[in-house]
């Protein structure tokens, strides 16, 4: 059996269980595929994106749907000296090809550990290409999706699929999370999550 | 009798007071400082080059002089040799050979690129000495340890020339002059003992020493064709029959009486600039041009051991039109590398309006020192990542603009939107400075936060988004900002909707008392 290098702690120990590695690749494409927005896709990762920057590498958010609130993410252990957004303005016609750009650029910046992407339209040759810059610099490329990208086939190693299920308290979410697909691991494997 | 006048103006000698007049030139023969060891650089087709070389996809080109049908072809560049087409020919027979795009001689354009590769030269030797109209003097002799012997410094002034556009032809010799006359007229001599030197100059033709008409007119009446056989001329003839200007330049030419050269003497600014040798409609094509004024400007900065974080760039077409464009660098830099990659990145995005015939570059916020890992675009020194952090933040300003790339702040303010802020470009971090004033509880406060928030519409007082949302009963009375004309009161909500998503929602405690949707928590 080949050795896996380390994964990163995803800070969620049932989800550690489910990633191949026990934890969140530290290169590659992962994508989230969310029910719906806002159910917790981006409190999935903020432990680990502290943990990065935490450790000197640049956290960087490329046009993301909102302002990601310093506050809080303060609050999650993030540094924010190793924030940067890529806020491109919305009116310009090439603003999705600008974006994509962008976030390969990200990519293939070393001192990156983790690029953050929303975006449903990606043509499967660019998110090939994407993979190569991520793979081949050491950044991890998380990409927000809604699922219903979920039945197009796509080279990201590492696919998840979340859901929100009904919770009793509007407090808490409670969150199914399974593996759509995971390079050199099993597939199919889900657990549930309090945030 | 001649006059010496266009013998000192060509090769003038600036201590004239310290010339000795000497009877027999080889029995007083003095020893030459050990130290000095000229270059000369040597551009014949400067003329030419000045209006060609902002262009790769060369095409054939002609320098023409003259008027109406007696126009002649002066010089022809590479292509236009290639056609057939040959100095002294005339225009109509040119045409005639293949399609040919004619130039006019712009010596003021010469005078400049001239002045500008004598500061490039600066990088090799700090005395550079500018030899008009068409060549450069470099006095090399203390850079020969730098540069790993004279092969190597002339293996680099070799690629450098070629990067910056120009042909040369470059001899080495111990004095000034004779370094000039090899090099104008045989390419790559190099004489590095002055004893040799008469039998390398010997066989030079005396066109090479650029006499006015009616000082060669009296050579040739007297069947002198070279140097070596003008100076064995004996000297009172030659003083005689020409001027005592020839004999004082043939001492200076070899070494028997000093020929001091003024050190150019550099700007604090860098400036630079290039004509086109046709008018330019796309600013991508624009990338030769700007790499070699970017090439020009790492040499300057080399000379002065400085660099640079802002490049000033000006397109245009003479009086009629203007674009002007900056570059601003995370880090101070000098190699043209990666001022290159902004540039390209910036010309791809830029439209221009109109033509342009000419591109210029201005330098004028020198940083001292050499490139090290620097400071960051935020003001934070971070080791063995300077290189990466500059090529990305750059690129993506200068593709993207400038506002694109942020960076956050808290700020210790209770209103949520004036809880954070993004942080200027050049602000200096302070670590650990500023606390949120909210870090108590994670569930406060959401991850997102909508930039302007949106009202929700309410059915029996209950806000809808996705269905009734469901509101968890605690709130949170935010009643501040009275002091500065943007007070608030607002009681915030987490609030969740039927598909799961948690939000940060506020009811209006005055005025219209609206429900608005303010942040997402996830």
């Amino acid at each position: 059996m080949p050795a896996i290098r380390a994964g990163l702690p995803s800070g969620f120990s049932a989800l550690d269980n489910i990633l191949p590695g026990g934890g969140w690749p530290r290169s590659g494409l992962t994508e989230i595929l969310s029910a719906a927005t806002g159910i917790g896709a981006l409190r999935l990762v903020l432990p680990a994106l502290a943990r990065l920057s935490r450790e000197g590498r640049w956290i960087i958010w490329v046009a993301p749907p909102h302002v990601p609130y310093s506050p809080a993410l303060h609050g999650y252990g993030l540094d924010l000296t190793r924030v940067l957004v890529v806020d491109l303005s919305e009116d310009e016609a090439s603003a999705r090809l600008q974006t994509l750009w962008a976030y390969e650029q990200a990519l293939r910046f070393d001192d990156c550990g983790a690029a953050l992407l929303w975006q449903d339209r990606i043509s499967n040759l660019r998110l090939r290409r994407l993979q190569i810059a991520a793979e081949t610099s050491s950044t991890w490329g998380l990409v927000f999706r809604p699922a219903s990208c979920a039945s197009q086939p796509s080279p990201a190693p590492l696919r998840l699929e979340i859901e929100a299920l009904p919770g009793v308290l509007a407090s808490a979410s409670s969150l199914h999370v399974s593996v759509r697909k995971a390079r050199g691991a099993q597939a199919g494997l889900h657990c549930q999550l309090e945030l | 009798m001649p006059s010496s006048l266009p013998l000192t103006t060509i090769f003038p000698a600036t201590a004239p007071a310290a010339v000795r007049p000497v009877d027999d030139a080889r029995s007083t023969a003095r020893p030459l400082p050990a130290a000095a060891l000229w270059l000369h650089v040597h551009l014949p087709q400067l003329p030419l080059e000045v209006l060609t070389r902002g262009m790769t996809h060369s095409r054939a080109c002609v320098l023409v002089q003259g008027e109406g049908s007696r126009r002649k072809v002066v010089m022809a560049n590479t292509r236009a040799a290639a056609l057939g087409i040959r100095a002294g020919m005339l225009l109509g027979a040119a045409h005639a050979l293949g399609e040919i795009v004619e130039l006019e001689r712009n010596e003021r354009a010469e005078q400049h690129a001239l002045e500008n590769l004598g500061l490039w030269a600066m990088q090799m030797t700090p005395l550079v000495s500018l030899v008009p109209s068409d060549g450069v003097l470099l006095e090399v002799r203390g850079s020969l340890r730098l540069f790993h012997g004279l092969d190597g410094l002339l293996a680099r002034l070799r690629q450098g020339l070629k990067q910056l556009g120009y042909r040369a032809q470059y001899a080495v010799a111990p004095t000034p002059l004779a370094a000039t006359l090899l090099a104008r007229g045989t390419a790559r001599s190099v004489v590095q003992d002055s004893h040799d030197l008469g039998r390398h100059l010997g066989e030079l033709p005396l066109e090479v020493l650029r006499l006015a008409p009616s000082e060669r007119a009296a050579l040739d009446s007297i069947g002198v064709r070279t140097l070596g056989e003008c100076r064995r001329l004996a000297r009172a003839d030659l003083a005689r029959r020409l001027s005592p200007g020839l004999l004082e330049l043939f001492d200076r030419i070899y070494g028997q009486s000093p020929d001091p050269r003024a050190a150019m003497v550099t700007p604090s600014i860098f400036e630079a600039g290039l004509e086109l040798p046709w008018e330019v409609r796309h600013a991508q094509a624009l990338v030769t041009a700007g790499e070699r004024l970017l090439l020009e400007l790492q040499g300057y900065l080399r000379a002065h051991s400085a660099m640079t974080r802002h490049l000033r760039w000006r397109l245009c077409h003479g009086a009629r039109y203007e674009e002007r464009f900056d570059i601003r660098l995370t880090h101070p830099a000098r190699d043209h590398e990666h001022m290159l990659l902004l540039l390209r990145e910036t010309l791809m995005r830029m439209t221009l309006k109109e033509p342009v015939t000419s591109i210029e570059l201005k330098v004028d916020d020198l940083v001292q020192g050499s490139p090290a890992p620097g400071a960051d675009l935020f003001g934070v020194r971070h080791h063995a990542q300077g290189e990466a952090y500059a090529t990305f933040v750059d690129r993506l300003r200068s593709r993207c603009g400038s506002q694109a790339l942020r960076a956050m702040a808290l700020q210790p303010d209770h209103r949520p939107e004036a809880a954070w802020r993004w942080r200027q470009n050049d602000e200096p971090v302070r670590r650990g400075g500023i606390k949120t004033l909210f870090a108590d509880g994670l569930n406060t406060r959401p991850v997102w936060l909508v930039r302007e928030p949106i009202t929700l519409p309410t059915e029996h007082g209950t806000p809808q988004l996705d269905g009734p949302l469901r509101l968890v009963p605690v709130r949170e009375r935010i009643d501040t900002g009275w002091w500065d004309e943007r007070g608030l009161a607002r009681d915030y909500f987490i609030a969740k909707t039927t598909r799961g998503s948690r939000l940060w929602v506020y009811k209006e405690l005055d005025g219209e008392q609206r429900w608005r949707l303010h942040g997402v928590f996830e």
